[in-house]
């Protein structure tokens, strides 16, 4: 006998961003079958309201109780809710930044506009995970929905290389993470994330079970490398600078940061409800290994780099090691000695470590990083003209030489992006920094901490050495000026704002971000 | 017996997975594929899932290999490549696999296979259906937006370049 599940309204509350931002996608998918004129202008509209009403919707369930709904299948958290905001002001942004690059290469499709949306929704789908098949699914609505983004202007051999690199390796990652959620189904015998940690408790306790603990290790090894592609953590980062510069510009600010955001957030939740119940160390040695590596390695990578488009795909690897830093403290337990660079330092031994305050910061950088990076793109992607895509010169840093002369309001946008970037007072970038250190230090994690003040100070070189340009070089003599548009203005007005207020007034998000350390672990 | 059947069919599926990467004509690597497809088909009904075992073969053994042989086909790929050559990239990634094989070599020796013993109405496709509709109606409606996501995307990577 079949007996239908009864579903409530709350087990749709945490769905309702996910499920305007499909909807959006569809009018304006069918908007293109009734165009009666050329005009596409109300498109990139269209999205902007669907993210902003996504935006508000997620905004109204910051404040609920931490459950599992929808048969444990999907969570109702702050941090959810608090991601997904988020991710709808990324994509939001993303489109805003849309219209006036699409127009200047006669690329207007609703396809574009829809594919970012579903993306959206997927990524949304993605942070409220707590089941690990609905969570691959979800990953793939994201990651389906890039692919087709990246591949959407296919002019010249990089576009072409950078569409085909990502699907093949995108595509590799999802079965080298599927392939570990398979391995730890066999361990623990149950895909719902809860009951997996709990399960995995046992297994690390009775002695019985001892037998299936490498395979429980092989398993999270494998998730752990599956997300750590699509965060682009070193090692495997490869495909990111290929990607970041092939891809169209307003689709690599949306890369940049919502999805990077999205699979931080789903990583983020996975091995918070699973790392409960394994012993050790293990997870901590993990994430402070990746962190030490992805902070040196992206870092260095991005300092010789002439071309701006790539030197920021490097920076948005030495971000995401930063980020890092901030996971690996959420994985150091009370008790914990491990010594060394990646360790605990003996002077915060005994420290208790507070997770809600790790995860106000990961979410506050996360917000950070957003604004910031998508308007960098943004600046980059106004200035760049077809008819340089093809030499690959589009984004060389002469390209920014005396902007402030000749577009002073751009230059100063630009250079607020830059300094946030480096994490420089009083910008946004500057405090999300912070917050994570803090927490970091607290949990004792001295070292990396170290390593990542070092590492910023080599970042600041690379940043700056674009205001520089932008400031003390003289423009050339036939440089290029990026075309007035409203809605790109819009945007880099908006981020250009955020991105001074959140570094000013960090309070304003307050009692909203000190939800975010709420997260459903499930019993 | 069934066991027996395992290995067999364990070994031949590696055996023609390896073929697919091995080979250097596409026609070969295709029919090393439908190889592939055919004994994890057996391998499904061995674990007595033979409703996804009918859809393997039905869905990948069939409908998609068809396609790829008809592009491969269209793209007339006559000429073979040449010997694969002995990069850095490629001694990098053949030692990651042996040590991802030796771990799970490891991670799986405790575990055998044995006869499994479901219940009747395990992997019919009624209680498939059951399932589908009750307890796994979260995964099967974002199937349904991922086949929607899947088919724009499609449109949008095959019309001619913009």
């Amino acid at each position: 006998m079949l007996t239908l599940p009864t579903l409530t309204s709350t087990d749709f509350l945490p769905l309702w961003p996910a499920l305007i931002l499909s909807a959006g996608a569809c009018l304006v998918l069918l908007s293109e079958v009734f165009l009666s004129s050329a005009s596409r202008s109300f498109q990139p509209l269209l999205t902007v309201i669907a993210t902003v009403l996504g935006a508000l919707v997620a905004a109204a369930t910051v404040f609920s109780v931490p459950t599992g709904v929808f048969g444990g299948f999907v969570v109702l958290d702050p941090f959810g809710s608090l991601v997904s905001l988020v991710i709808c002001i990324g994509v939001g942004l993303s489109a805003l930044l849309a219209p006036a690059f699409l127009r200047g290469r006669q690329a207007e499709r609703g396809e574009f506009y829809a594919l970012l949306l579903f993306g959206g929704a997927g990524m949304s789908l993605l942070v409220l995970s707590n089941e690990l098949i609905f969570l691959f699914i979800n990953l793939e609505i994201l990651s389906i929905a890039t692919y087709a983004l990246a591949a959407y202007l296919r002019r010249g051999p990089r576009p072409a290389e950078a569409g085909f690199k990502y699907f093949i390796l995108g595509a590799f990652s999802s079965a080298v993470l599927l392939y570990g959620a398979a391995l730890l189904f066999g361990a623990t015998r149950s895909t719902l994330l809860p009951q997996m940690g709990a399960e995995l408790a046992r297994i690390f306790t009775d002695p019985t079970l001892s037998d299936r603990q490498p395979l429980a290790y092989c398993g999270l090894a494998l998730i752990g490398a599956g997300f750590g592609f699509k965060i682009a953590a070193v090692p495997f980062h490869m495909w990111t600078p290929d990607v970041y510069e092939g891809a169209p510009t307003p689709v690599t600010a949306m890369m940049s940061a919502a999805v990077k955001a999205a699979a931080f957030a789903a990583m983020v939740r996975v091995f918070l409800v699973l790392g409960r119940g394994i012993p050790g160390d293990a997870l901590l040695t993990g994430f402070s290994t990746l962190a030490f590596l992805t902070m040196i390695g992206g870092n260095l990578l991005a300092l010789p780099q002439r071309n701006v488009k790539r030197m920021l795909a490097y920076s948005s690897i030495s971000h995401a090691g930063y980020l890092l830093v901030g996971v690996a403290s959420l994985f150091v337990k009370s008790g914990t000695t491990k010594g060394g660079v990646l360790g605990v330092t003996a002077l915060a031994a005994g420290a208790t470590p507070d997770t809600a305050g790790a995860l106000r910061g990961i979410l506050f950088y996360l917000l950070a990083y957003t604004v910031t990076t998508v308007g960098a793109f943004g600046v980059l992607g106004a200035l760049e003209r077809r008819d340089d895509e093809v030499r690959g010169f589009a984004w060389d840093l002469d390209r920014l030489a005396g902007l402030a002369q000749r577009k002073p309001a751009w230059a100063v946008a630009m250079a607020v992006f830059m300094l946030s970037l480096g994490g420089i007072p009083p910008m946004a970038g500057f405090m999300g920094k912070l917050l994570i250190f803090r927490s970091a230090v607290d949990a004792g994690l001295v070292g990396l901490v170290i390593v990542g003040v070092l590492t910023s100070a080599v970042g600041a070189y690379y940043y700056l050495r674009v205001v520089v340009y932008m400031y003390m070089r003289p423009a050339p003599e036939a440089g290029g000026l990026p075309e007035r548009n409203l809605s790109t203005e819009l945007a880099l007005v908006l981020s250009t704002v955020a991105v001074v207020v959140l570094g000013v007034l960090p309070g304003i998000t307050g009692t909203w971000l000190s939800r975010g350390g709420s997260v459903f672990l499930g019993r | 017996m069934t066991t027996f059947l395992f290995y067999f069919f364990a070994i031949l599926t590696v055996v023609a997975a390896a073929g697919v990467i091995a080979a250097r004509s596409p026609m070969y690597s295709a029919m090393s594929l439908v190889g592939t497809f055919f004994c994890l088909a057996a391998i499904y009904a061995l674990l007595l899932a033979h409703t996804i075992a009918v859809l393997q073969v039905l869905v990948y053994a069939g409908a998609i290999m068809v396609l790829f042989l008809f592009v491969i086909m269209l793209l007339s790929l006559g000429e073979a490549v040449g010997p694969a050559k002995v990069t850095f990239p490629r001694v990098v990634g053949g030692i990651a696999s042996a040590v991802l094989f030796a771990f799970l070599v490891v991670a799986a020796r405790p575990f055998v296979p044995v006869g499994a013993q479901p219940p009747p109405s395990f992997g019919t496709l009624q209680s498939i259906g059951a399932q589908l509709y009750t307890q796994w109606l979260a995964p099967f409606e974002a199937v349904s937006l991922r086949v929607l996501v899947a088919r724009v995307g499609a449109v949008v990577v095959a019309k001619s370049r913009v």
